[in-house]
């Protein structure tokens, strides 16, 4: 990293916020509520000193990753199905429609009470709503696809199968990659709602810790936390993307998003 | 011949409105028919109708609650609360967007806070809102205007940024000042993505809205749910589900609605 007015200016509001952060907490200006950034590292390393971080950390990110892989590979699935066949498209669309407007969260009692207080409910509910960003992405993806490569394909013999994974589906993956990292942000939104509303584990259940004893230090180091592990989660997915997807990114501005 | 033989054009048009009805049909046949699988689901006894209450009671709470307002008043809260964080988003996000596409010092200082920022998880900073701005309305509505403002400022940004300088050329050339090249090239230029920051963010700030109130309030659609579940009463919180339902998708045909009235070169497939 070369040291030009460019990076100095990218790093210059964060740096500012923190060490304004910082100084004012010590001079002792800032709300209680608001621990300074020193005591919030502190907190993470009391948590992670006792184990207790890494207790959390798992429950989380184990519930994150399995609910968010069912409901991936069946948005995939259903959505590619969809995309095929037209009786599959007529039976979901209507039902994705009415439920695509409704924030899966809405559900979250019911799903509490279906499946309890623990693992099942948080993985049900983060499936379902990621299933449907990604049902409707692979569903249109797979309509977008251009006739013509589908029709070369056939005509140069290719069997049915071999058209599905070597022509539509990799035209399709890079809405279907969009719709994936749709239904990955809900998963993190839907996993805190659902750790923070009803939870024996997890870094929600941190953060409610935090406030309910009055340790705010606590509280904020498992938000810190938990936007690590959502941030470092989209960076995977993008990290993921960008191999399967070589060549077709090129000069498309997300490229040039993704190299900020 | 006798006049009670159908003429030919009547016949036709019979055939035509049946393949209209068994199109319809076969389109959206499933929602009445999961609608009547979960009814003789409930209605045999096969699930137990306490945790999910047959339609016909559903109907029946979201009628009686629709009836004396109750629905609609916290509906109404719901609403207020989304619309304001998501309007005060747009108003500051899309000038906020055209300044970072057009100075290289504010998209230096900003650019990095809103590209990382993006995929953070943001809900978890929510507690942190209601020490500062209270419990009640004022937390909500500052919360959505941040959800509400990433997908804003980062849309319309790559928006600004691919208008064609060309374009803007050609404007200059023709000896416009600024300011009608703002108005009349570069915001009609950027006005598709714009929308389509708008319409991410629309649903955004319903969802957002919904969960904080879960998470603690004592009015709006998401403590309707909360507090409704507590006592069992499932088929109200089923209605609210609907309500909330029925919000966004009107929302959302409203925004459709405006892109047509102001996109109006540019049709998006809906």
């Amino acid at each position: 990293m070369r040291l030009n007015a460019a990076t100095v200016q990218n790093w210059l509001l964060p740096i500012a916020t923190l060490v304004a952060w910082e100084a004012l907490g010590r001079a002792g200006i800032l709300p209680r509520y608001l621990s300074s950034p020193s005591a919030i590292l502190a907190a993470l390393w009391e948590l992670a000193e006792t184990g207790e971080l890494f207790v959390a950390l798992a429950a989380s990110l184990y519930r994150v990753a399995v609910g968010f892989t069912v409901g991936t590979v069946a948005g995939i699935i259903v959505g590619l199905g969809a995309g095929l066949l037209p009786g599959v498209r007529h039976f979901f669309d209507p039902l994705v429609a009415f439920l695509y407007a409704i924030p899966k969260v809405a559900f979250l009692p019911i799903f509490l009470l279906l499946f309890g207080l623990g693992h099942a409910s948080k993985i049900s509910i983060i499936a379902f709503s990621g299933f449907f960003p990604v049902f409707i992405a692979s569903r249109h993806a797979v309509l977008a696809v251009n006739k013509l490569l589908v029709w070369s394909a056939r005509n140069m013999g290719a069997p049915p199968p071999t058209i599905f994974f070597r022509v539509v589906v990799p035209a399709a993956a890079p809405q279907l990659f969009a719709g994936i990292r749709i239904g990955l942000a809900h998963a993190f939104v839907v996993l805190f709602a659902a750790e923070l509303i009803g939870s024996k584990a997890g870094l929600g259940t941190i953060i409610s810790y935090g406030e309910e004893w009055v340790r705010f230090d606590l509280m904020f180091a498992g938000i810190v936390c938990f936007a690590v592990l959502g941030f470092l989660g989209d960076r995977i997915l993008l990290a993921i993307r960008a191999r399967v997807l070589k060549g077709q990114m090129i000069g498309t501005e997300e490229q040039e998003a993704q190299a900020l | 011949m006798s006049v009670h033989t159908p003429s030919p054009a009547l016949a036709q048009t019979l055939a035509q409105t049946l393949t209209q009805a068994w199109s319809l049909a076969t389109r959206w046949y499933s929602i009445p028919l999961l609608l009547l699988v979960w009814q003789l689901a409930v209605g045999s006894g096969l699930v137990e109708s306490r945790l999910l209450p047959s339609p016909v009671r559903v109907w029946d709470a979201l009628v009686t609650d629709l009836g004396d307002g109750t629905l609609l008043y916290h509906a109404g809260v719901t609403v207020y609360r989304a619309l304001t964080g998501f309007v005060l988003a747009a108003i500051i996000g899309v000038p906020f967007a055209a300044a970072m596409a057009r100075s290289t010092l504010i998209r230096n200082l900003f650019e990095p806070i809103f590209f990382f920022g993006y995929p953070v998880p943001k809900i978890a900073l929510f507690p942190v809102f209601t020490y500062i701005f209270g419990v009640g309305t004022p937390s909500k509505i500052a919360f959505t205007f941040l959800e509400c403002l990433y997908p804003i400022v980062v849309t319309c940004y790559f928006g600004f940024r691919g208008v064609q300088t060309r374009l803007i050329w050609s404007a200059q050339n023709c000896g416009a000042d600024r300011a009608t090249v703002l108005r009349r090239v570069i915001l009609p230029a950027a006005l598709p993505s714009i929308f389509s920051g708008l319409r991410i963010a629309l649903p955004v700030a319903i969802i957002v809205v919904v969960i904080t109130e879960m998470i603690g309030d004592s009015i709006g659609l998401g403590y309707y749910i909360t507090i409704w579940s507590t006592r069992f009463t499932f088929a109200n919180v089923y209605a609210a589900i609907i309500v909330i339902g029925i919000c966004g998708l009107a929302l959302d045909q409203a925004m459709l609605l405006a892109r047509h009235r102001l996109v109006y070169w540019q049709r998006e497939a809906v």
